[in-house]
């Protein structure tokens, strides 16, 4: 059994799954209030299961937008240590890529664009196997586009994410041509729970995958106070 | 739903027979919301059994002051393995835990959530309440945690984010009598710390290079001093400062310099809060003829001339000076936990969709 979380993003899920089987599952669209809406919908997902009975927990750890990605992070930490349960990370690129059809991605590349609330876009390149092809990166939508379109990549592109429509545009301003995935725009906690199933406990605990460092910008005179 | 009623009358009920009788209610305290992740056990008896802080300082150092995102960053990092060591160092088990309290705010949001949320989550595990703990309130209320005072007291709230005045009347009972209109009293020392070249956080810097200093070679200004009234101003006092040094040229200032300003400042500062409290004091006299105790809490409270300012004056209009000692006055995740204690004996525990507060003021009703 295990119990998995996302709110990486612009939503909320959160499934308890047994085998291929989702024993339940929950999911809701949002751009705030992760805080307030992800551990009612754990408990609801939970009703009359015992924490103690799971075989571990599965959470995103990122990239994604900070303050989620550490809603999902801290709620998954604190179950997995009042539970004492195994948590395994995954990554929001991974699960996105995951969702995708096998018949749809077959023989393509896969290519996950989420959005960073900033003018790059998160990205990871998969085979049609759902291998990486490269890391994770943080970058520019017409960066990436120049990338692609340089000879020797020949695979047909299919594009999938939140960030999707971002990286058309960018793909179509050079004649690049591709197929946009039908699956979901941000990971689906069914899906990281899927993907948690088989991996190798980690020997640390999963560290949030910012993949952009924190922006520091400093005040006239120094820090600044806190709110009052 | 929550076993609440049920979990703290069981514990508070002192029914021979019952394996409740003798047991002490455990709560276990996370505070997150400025530059300190801490977590603490405290219990109903008023012993803090583990009271664990991990200062973010010298992450934070080299900019001067709190860059938010490496403070949210940093107690995501730490959390969950500091609550373990408390709980190990209080020597309990999660079955021993009547409840959660975590810090919900006011305070640097991307902290709190954090806290806010691993305490949710530990609270739906172990099927135990939430409290979400309003930061000022664990300080309004640790003097009961240290010295048992009881209610009513006038208390001066004086921290980096935070310098109020106000009558404590209960658990949740706060009526402010006066705050600043600008700066914090904490930010006075942070920014005065940073233009005398001195360490950041400000504070303790200034108390050392102040035993040593001339408090009567510069006449700073004591803003609002000799006014009605029990709000503070310190921005004028921060200017003063700045034209000072920069004023002086532009060698660095020798030792005795710095000395003799940060002592020069900080008897403005005392002389600023004393006139202050002392409409306070009258305030709280005419509302309570019997009020007994003048309570002084926050950061800023662990500076010890100040303190002793503060028990001359209390003693002056026949008043106790309780202020928790040092450890208690910085953030810490005891106060947390204790007014965890104070709010589950009352029954006012927190749903698990509590949205945290980047402002949360004690007294609702106060004016901005």
């Amino acid at each position: 059994m295990i119990l998995a979380l996302d709110s990486a993003l612009s939503g909320c899920s959160a499934a308890l799954c047994e085998g291929q089987a989702v024993r339940a599952q929950e999911s809701r669209e949002l751009a705030h209030g992760h805080a307030e809406i992800l551990l009612p919908m754990v408990k609801r997902v939970m009703a009359g299961q015992s924490f103690a009975s799971l075989d571990r927990i599965a959470v995103t750890v990122g990239p994604g937008h900070f303050t989620g990605m550490r809603v999902g992070l801290a709620a998954a930490r604190g179950l997995a240590l009042a539970a004492g349960r195994p948590l395994i990370g995954v990554t929001t690129l991974e699960a996105v890529a995951a969702a995708v059809d096998s018949v749809e991605r077959a023989g393509c590349m896969v290519i996950v664009a989420l959005d960073s609330k900033r003018a790059d876009i998160f990205v990871q390149c998969f085979a049609a196997d759902l291998s990486p092809l490269a890391p994770a990166a943080a970058r520019r939508p017409d960066e990436i586009a120049r990338d692609l379109a340089a000879p020797g990549a020949s695979l047909p592109l299919l594009l999938a994410g939140g960030a999707a429509a971002t990286l058309a545009a960018a793909l179509s301003a050079r004649g690049l041509t591709f197929a946009v995935s039908r699956a979901a725009p941000r990971p689906d906690a069914a899906t990281v729970a899927r993907l948690a199933a088989t991996r190798p406990l980690p020997s640390t605990p999963p560290a949030p995958f910012y993949l952009h460092p924190p922006a520091v910008t400093l005040p006239a005179g120094g820090g600044g106070p806190l709110p009052r | 739903m929550y076993q609440v009623g049920c979990t703290a009358a069981k514990a508070l009920a002192p029914t021979a027979g019952t394996r409740y009788s003798l047991a002490a209610m455990n709560v276990l305290g996370i505070e997150t919301s400025c530059d300190e992740t801490a977590a603490a056990v405290v219990n109903d008896r008023r012993e803090r059994l583990s009271d664990l802080v991990l200062s973010q300082t010298a992450l934070h150092a080299v900019y001067g002051g709190i860059v938010p995102e490496i403070a949210a960053r940093a107690h995501l990092d730490h959390l969950d393995t500091l609550i373990a060591r408390a709980l190990g160092e209080a020597r309990l088990g999660w079955a021993d835990i009547a409840a959660v309290a975590a810090t919900g705010g006011p305070g640097l949001i991307g902290g709190v959530i954090v806290g806010a949320t691993m305490a949710k989550a530990i609270a739906v595990v172990r099927e135990i309440p939430f409290l979400a703990i309003n930061h000022l309130e664990g300080h309004a209320l640790s003097a009961r945690l240290s010295d048992d005072v009881a209610f009513p007291y006038l208390l001066l709230l004086v921290s980096g984010g935070h310098c109020q005045l106000l009558i404590v009347e209960g658990v949740g009972g706060y009526l402010r009598l006066g705050t600043t209109i600008d700066d914090a009293v904490g930010e006075a020392f942070d920014k005065t710390a940073k233009l005398l070249g001195l360490p950041y956080p400000g504070g303790p810097a200034i108390e050392r290079a102040a035993a040593s200093g001339d408090a009567t070679r510069f006449a700073l200004p004591r803003p609002l001093k000799g006014r009605p009234g029990c709000d503070f101003s310190f921005a004028g006092l921060k200017t003063a400062v700045r034209q000072l040094v920069e004023g002086a040229g532009s060698s660095p200032p020798t030792a005795r310099d710095v000395a003799d300003v940060a002592a020069s400042f900080q008897a403005a500062v005392a002389d600023v809060l004393v006139d202050r409290t002392t409409n306070a004091i009258a305030a709280f006299k005419r509302r309570y003829p019997d009020g007994a105790v003048l309570v002084t809490a926050g950061g800023v409270a662990a500076n010890q001339a100040l303190r002793d300012r503060l028990s001359d004056l209390a003693r002056r209009h026949g008043l106790l000076l309780v202020a928790p000692p040092p450890r208690l006055c910085t953030d810490n995740a005891a106060m947390i936990a204790w007014a965890g204690v104070e709010r589950l004996r009352l029954g006012l525990v927190d749903s698990l969709d509590f949205a945290p507060r980047p402002r949360w003021p004690l007294d609702p009703t106060a004016r901005a």
